[in-house]
């Protein structure tokens, strides 16, 4: 683990570079700026990994891995993309190549323990017992629902609702038209209202 | 209002658009407009704003803080082997001591990739914490072994330290070493009780939030069951009421037969 000896490392001021600049610094020599990069990508390419593939620690395995490749290419990233789309599209694809490795669909599965818990409880320690029953119930049923959804589908509302991603990133992300990936969500969001309903009901 | 057929061109895609903000500016206004008079489209605008709402809720689990840790240097180094200094007998120091060791000597926060790149003058080195290994990690020159990582030398460092602490010898002179280090081992200590409350918080929370859920399941049942039961009660009545009316009916009738007779 690195984790707060790494945070001290790195400098105050890198922080406000943009996520380009600090690839132009790592190009450069500046091991630090890289290590920025990573500190500020870690969690959203992990919680992107985990909704696609549903297990944590093969989602770790494949953030790690995204960052590792991301690392050896830095030097053929021109710039022509933003810094967060080529790291997402390395994810999703390191992401296929586990599925198709695995053959197996990707159904995401609560965790054994408590992790859901441990999350609220993060964020919210005065949440009361009733409202993480109630969280992790609703948790279930999204994962669930998320999990009747063909590939694309999901795909595509993972980027667009939990990395607020725009229709024309999507697009570019996955290689298919602008529309395709309005229709995307549209049948996604529907397969969803048709399964939550079930769900209440 | 318009209530079964929507044909308003490209309206799904419209719909998402509109849902999503992500709309020309002409575009909004007229569908704004048809929304006023379309009772389909604005249920179901409203019923895709309650599924976001409703995924808002799934949140990723927190990563656990993994201690298997293990540097890979940019070469295809192997793992460590048995002819590296190995000093050590962890089993005889307690679980949670090398626990509590291990995120001293490797940070305690939770960092998810674990991946850090450091530079000297031998060149890069890319490290990392957890993988299933197979390819080879950097692209940069190789660097240090094993035997030379900086973490190996702290590492041991804190594993005779904590191996000195837990001696069961009651009759262990102090050395001057540790005296002079008696700071760092207060903060060590510090640190471990910290570690080990936050443990015992975290279990505290575990039972209770496992009770809930059983008490949740046994009301969820106990209603069940409850509505299982008068719903028999309802048949049995309704059966009985009308096996009595046959019965009064059969009564009625020998009467009248009788009375005739």
């Amino acid at each position: 683990m690195f984790g707060s000896n790494r945070a001290e490392k790195v400098s105050a001021h890198s922080m406000t570079w943009s996520d380009e600049e600090l690839v132009t610094r790592s190009i450069g020599g500046d091991p630090d700026s890289f290590n920025q990069l990573v500190l500020r990508w870690e969690r959203p390419i992990y919680a992107l990994a985990y909704r696609v593939i549903g297990r944590e620690e093969d989602a770790r395995d494949v953030c790690q891995e995204t960052f590792l490749r991301a690392f050896r290419a830095l030097n053929g990233f021109r710039g022509q993309a933003k810094f967060s789309s080529w790291l997402y599209r390395i994810a999703l694809n390191l992401c296929r190549d586990w599925v198709r490795r695995e053959r197996r669909t990707p159904v995401v599965q609560a965790p054994e323990d408590l992790d859901a818990f441990d999350l609220s409880a993060v964020r919210e320690p005065m949440a009361s017992v009733d409202d993480l029953v109630a969280r992790r119930e609703l948790t279930r049923i999204v994962e669930r629902a998320m999990a009747k959804l063909p590939d694309d589908q999901r795909t595509a509302i993972i980027l667009k609702e939990y990395h607020e991603l725009t229709f024309q990133e999507i697009a570019d992300l996955v290689g298919c038209p602008l529309s395709t990936v309005k229709t995307r969500l549209y049948q996604g969001l529907a397969v969803l209202r048709r399964e939550l309903a079930k769900s209440e009901s | 209002m318009i209530e079964t057929i929507c044909t308003y061109s490209g309206r799904d895609d419209l719909l998402v658009a509109y849902l999503y903000d992500e709309i020309e500016t002409a575009d909004r206004a007229a569908f704004s407009a048809h929304l006023s008079v379309c009772g389909r489209c604005t249920r179901e605008l409203a019923a895709l704003r309650g599924v976001r709402s409703t995924l808002s809720a799934w949140a990723p689990p927190e990563p656990r803080v993994v201690t298997n840790y293990e540097p890979r240097a940019s070469s295809h180094e192997p793992r460590a082997t048995s002819d590296e200094p190995r000093a050590t007998n962890w089993h005889d120091i307690p679980g949670w001591a090398q626990v509590a060791a291990a995120l001293l000597v490797l940070g305690v926060s939770a960092a998810i990739a674990n991946v850090e790149v450091r530079r000297d003058a031998s060149g890069w080195t890319l490290r990392t914490g957890w993988s299933k290994g197979g390819a080879p990690t950097a692209v940069a020159p190789a660097v240090a072994g094993n035997s030379s990582a900086p973490w190996r030398a702290d590492l041991t460092a804190l594993e005779r330290r904590l191996r000195t602490e837990f001696q069961p010898s009651p009759a262990r002179a102090v050395p001057a070493a540790a005296a002079a280090n008696a700071m760092s081992d207060a903060e060590l200590q510090r640190r471990v009780r910290a570690i080990i409350s936050e443990s015992e918080r975290r279990q505290e929370r575990e039972l209770a939030l496992r009770v809930a859920e059983v008490v949740k399941d046994v009301n969820a049942q106990r209603q069940a069951d409850l509505v299982k039961i008068d719903r028999s009660l309802g048949f049995i009545q309704t059966s009985t009421y009308g096996e009595q009316m046959k019965q009064r009916e059969l009564v009625n009738y020998l009467l009248k037969v009788s009375q005739k007779q």
